[in-house]
């Protein structure tokens, strides 16, 4: 009765009411637009990163990954080949010859990772595959390679172009060769772009002198949640000659931001909710204002301060909760809308696709961030029915009963 | 059986720092199933002594008793509690809550005490059916007469039955046809379920009926019959 008592009485100044509903539901909105873009930004930072070129799980001979020498070779690959085949949260798993160089074309010349594949398998680890946008992917044999665009652009070389690649040989000397360009890429990473160059894995174990090692197991798992269990799996199967990275590990960076982002996102809903904290303060106060006489009768016929006071506090997160649903909804179809074309910043992407990131943004909500805004947004409404609800009760039922 | 006993009850407003005597050596002795009537002019002090009876507000001085218990030292909690145990009220105009229906208003009071909602209505609806009021059951009080609303009133006061009702000039806004019908009720009430009633009033029409008058001036009794 007395949630049908708080109820009704909202609705007594419906348009003291919804304006109040209204604030509530732009804050909602704003929150959601906002962790939407954020979280979206972030994770295709993460994603594009995981996608173009880390997968989930790395393997390597242990120092590899902070110290990228030639020699430091996968110990035993038909072994760590055969745990990745038992363990079915695999999905995919591809060879990589990893190294840095020189690339250089009658022009120029630029650093780079140049990365031996095998383009079967890396196809489907990672997406650059699907990021050619002129030519083809190599099929994996002789002196093909495939680069990005943007070092393309500096080299001044096209498709059917020559190019040489330098590298330092395990014994010192420069290992070379000539390739010529079967595909050139663009992805969302400028940076990527001009520093990663593929070729197929055998033409450059031998322009390495390296026989048929390889430095990198490249694992993609069934789903990226998984990755930190699949490394801890394959690890207690692995001595410690050898090093098995997760994402989390290989960009902590960016996993840190991301938990960084879930803290500053309570506080943005600290600083929306203060912000409509005060709107409900003042309309509240009216609220109670107007039925000073009525309170009192209310007093009298023996309703308890404590009841008074739920009362007051209950219409207030009643109102707290009808913006926050419908802000939800109006704020879940926006983000769906704009999810599913994203928001162009091209204007900013200069410097977006050096981020990785690439000019459109896909907001991407987190449930976590939604729960938060959906429990924190009513609760922080009512806050702001204590100081009305407290001077209900404080009123004298005699001073409050003469106002008839 | 004596319920309501005061002794020399004193009320000292102050308006602006200058004392405002509004009562003056109050003795009274009140029994069961009374019918009376507390009369006198503007500003005798009517409302001021319902309010004192009704724990409302506390006396500058004296005491007051109902069931020979002291009920001038008692907390604010304590007094809202017996208001709702033990008193009924019915005020001059807005008794009623607006959002609620006939129904629901007097329900309400039910609510409070905790009666779960089955036994509750029950209740209500039994007693506007014996007050011939069961048409107003779903109304709204914006959708009632004055008249009926002060009879829902009156069902409210009584619903949970009280010791004692109070009444501050419950007919000072109604036409004298529907002021005569709802002292027809209040009458039925003290006379079949023997509840005790306690009115202001300045209206002729009350007076006459009264079963004990007493008559305010300047804050005290001068008549008693
Ligand atoms: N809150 C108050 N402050 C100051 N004076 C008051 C207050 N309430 C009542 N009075 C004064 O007390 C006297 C009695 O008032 P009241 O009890 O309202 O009389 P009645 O109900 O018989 O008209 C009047 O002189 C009135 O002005
Ligand atoms: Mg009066």
């Amino acid at each position: 009765m007395l949630l049908k008592l708080a109820w009704r009485n909202i609705w007594r100044n419906k348009r003291r009411s919804m304006i109040v509903i209204g604030s509530v539901m732009v804050g909602v909105i704003a929150l959601i637009i906002i962790d939407g873009l954020n979280n979206g930004f972030l994770s295709q930072m993460l994603f594009n990163q995981v996608d173009l070129n880390i997968s989930h799980v790395q393997i390597h001979k242990r120092g590899f990954h902070d110290n990228k020498v030639v020699q430091s070779f996968i110990p035993d690959k038909k072994k760590v080949e055969k745990i990745l085949r038992k363990n079915g949260k695999i999905k995919h798993f591809s060879e990589r010859v990893v190294s840095f160089g020189l690339v250089s074309s009658a022009v120029s010349s630029s650093g780079v990772f140049i990365l031996g594949i095998n383009p079967e398998d890396e196809s489907k680890i990672t997406t650059v595959s699907k990021s050619i946008i002129k030519g083809k992917y190599f099929n994996g044999k002789g002196r093909e390679i495939v680069i990005g665009s943007k070092l393309a652009e500096k080299l001044k070389v096209d498709l059917g172009g020559k190019v040489i690649a330098l590298a330092n040989r395990p014994d010192g000397s420069i290992g070379s060769e000539v390739f010529r360009i079967v595909g050139i890429f663009r992805s969302p990473s400028s940076n990527f772009d001009k520093t990663y160059i593929f070729v197929p894995i055998k033409t450059l174990q031998r322009m390495l002198g390296i026989g048929n090692n390889i430095h990198e197991f490249a694992i993609v798992t069934q789903n990226y949640n998984l990755a930190e269990t699949v490394r801890d799996e394959i690890k207690q199967e692995l001595s410690d000659k050898y090093e098995v990275l997760s994402y989390h590990d290989i960009l902590p960076l960016l996993i840190m931001q991301m938990d960084l982002y879930k803290e500053t996102m309570y506080i943005i809903n600290m600083i929306i909710g203060l912000a409509l904290i005060f709107g409900i303060i003042n309309s509240m106060l009216m609220a109670v204002f107007e039925r000073v006489n009525e309170i009192g009768v209310l007093m009298a016929i023996g309703m308890k301060n404590g009841k008074i006071f739920s009362m007051i506090l209950l219409e207030s997160l009643l109102i707290g909760i009808v913006g926050t649903v419908f802000g939800v909804f109006i704020g879940l179809g926006l983000n769906e809308i704009l999810s599913v074309q994203g928001i162009d910043f091209s204007l900013f992407s200069k410097s977006l696709e050096s981020w990785g990131i690439g000019a459109v943004i896909y907001p991407h909500l987190s449930l976590e961030n939604l729960i938060t805004t959906f429990l924190m947004i009513p609760f922080i409404t009512m806050l702001g029915a204590i100081y009305p609800a407290w001077k209900a009760i404080k009123l004298e039922p005699v001073a409050a009963i003469r106002y008839v | 059986m004596e319920i309501l006993r005061t002794e020399n009850v004193n009320k000292i407003y102050r308006d602006n720092g200058v004392p405002v005597q509004a009562l003056k050596d109050i003795n009274l002795k009140i029994s069961k199933g009374e019918y009376l009537v507390i009369a006198g002019p503007s500003g005798s002090g009517k409302t001021t002594l319902l309010n004192l009876l009704g724990t409302l507000d506390k006396p500058t001085s004296g005491k007051i008793f109902f069931e020979n218990s002291d009920y001038t030292s008692k907390n604010r909690k304590e007094l809202s509690e017996f208001r709702l145990r033990k008193l009924g009220f019915v005020f001059q105009a807005y008794n009623l809550i607006p959002v609620l229906t006939a129904l629901e208003n007097i329900e309400f009071s039910m609510m409070l005490l905790g009666i779960p909602e089955k036994e509750r209505r029950e209740r209500a609806m039994n007693l506007m059916a014996e007050l011939g009021i069961d048409d107003l059951a779903d109304k709204k009080p914006n959708e009632m007469s004055g008249g009926q609303q002060q009879r829902v009133a009156v069902a409210r006061a009584i619903v949970n039955n009280p010791l004692i009702v109070l009444a501050d000039e419950p007919t000072a806004n109604l036409d004298s046809a529907n002021g005569s019908k709802l002292l027809d009720l209040m009458e039925k009430m003290n006379e079949e379920k023997n509840i005790t009633f306690i009115f202001s009033s300045h209206d002729k029409q009350v007076i006459e009926r009264a079963k004990r008058l007493i008559i305010l001036k300047d804050g005290q009794i001068v008549n008693e019959n």
